[in-house]
């Protein structure tokens, strides 16, 4: 599957294989480890939003929370 | 225009939510061209939290095009998905942030084992759409309506496409697995 940034594809693919295993061998099976994707995050989000902008996509109110940032209930 | 939609999975609910993580691609879907994740985290309820962008070249049937023109048909829909791996759901929603003046079809999925065998999985589909300000808009209400009703039943098999396809590469895993593993062990045993 292809990125909306065309040049970012590469690192999506990266950064979606690291997060799909440990989804699949970790978060499903109770284990509460975090995940060891955030500087593969980290590159992939900012070439994303850099396409975002290039393109004038109207995404809504996201910050970078991060994979480990806890977030408040809402 | 409401649609309901319930389908059932002879899938336990971990399955079901790996494939629905990882739907596109898929040869069901084939407009849409790009996901990408935009954010991430796990709440303080260990509920991971994902919001998506999904880039669809929506096939508008031609009547649509002549009136709103062929040139900008790509259409991007945002998505916020919650997993709960202890409560078992996956609900996802996704609104699309383009042609808004035009249409909102917004959605809603819930993906969560059958009450009575945790060997099959319910999902329960809503969608809302709504055409604005244009004079044929209940005609292309029920256009919309029948594609996304007619695009569930692609669901299932889309579904049903990426389950298998993970449980293959499972099995060449297992194979590549055990390949590697017999060469170090014969090894060692001609040492002694």
């Amino acid at each position: 599957m292809n990125s909306v940034g065309e040049g970012c594809t590469e690192l999506k693919r990266e950064y979606d294989q690291c997060f799909n295993r440990w989804f699949a061998e970790k978060f499903l099976k109770g284990d509460r480890s975090a995940d060891p994707c955030s500087e593969l995050f980290l590159k992939y989000h900012t070439c994303v939003q850099k396409a975002i902008k290039e393109k004038d996509i109207p995404v809504e109110g996201v910050e970078f929370m991060g994979p480990n940032r806890e977030k408040a209930d809402s | 225009k409401e649609l309901w939609t319930l389908i059932l999975y002879h899938h336990p609910w971990e399955t079901v939510t790996k494939a629905a993580m990882q739907k596109y691609p898929n040869p069901m879907n084939p407009s849409v061209f790009g996901v990408d994740v935009l954010d991430r985290n796990v709440d303080r309820q260990g509920r991971l939290h994902s919001k998506r962008l999904l880039s669809t070249e929506w096939g508008l049937p031609s009547i649509v095009r002549s009136i709103i023109g062929n040139t900008r048909t790509c259409t991007y829909i945002q998505e916020h998905s919650v997993v709960d791996p202890k409560e078992k759901t996956f609900e996802l929603q996704s609104t699309n942030i383009t042609f808004t003046n035009m249409v909102s079809v917004d959605e809603r999925l819930v993906y969560r084992p059958h009450p009575e065998d945790p060997e099959k999985t319910m999902l329960t589909q809503e969608a809302i759409i709504s055409v604005k300000g244009v004079s044929l808009s209940s005609y292309l209400e029920g256009l919309m309506a029948s594609t996304i009703s007619s695009n569930a039943g692609k669901g299932r098999e889309a579904m049903e496409w990426v389950i298998r396809r993970l449980n293959t590469e499972i099995e060449e895993l297992a194979i590549t697995a055990r390949g590697t593993l017999r060469t170090p062990m014969a090894a060692a045993v001609t040492e002694k």
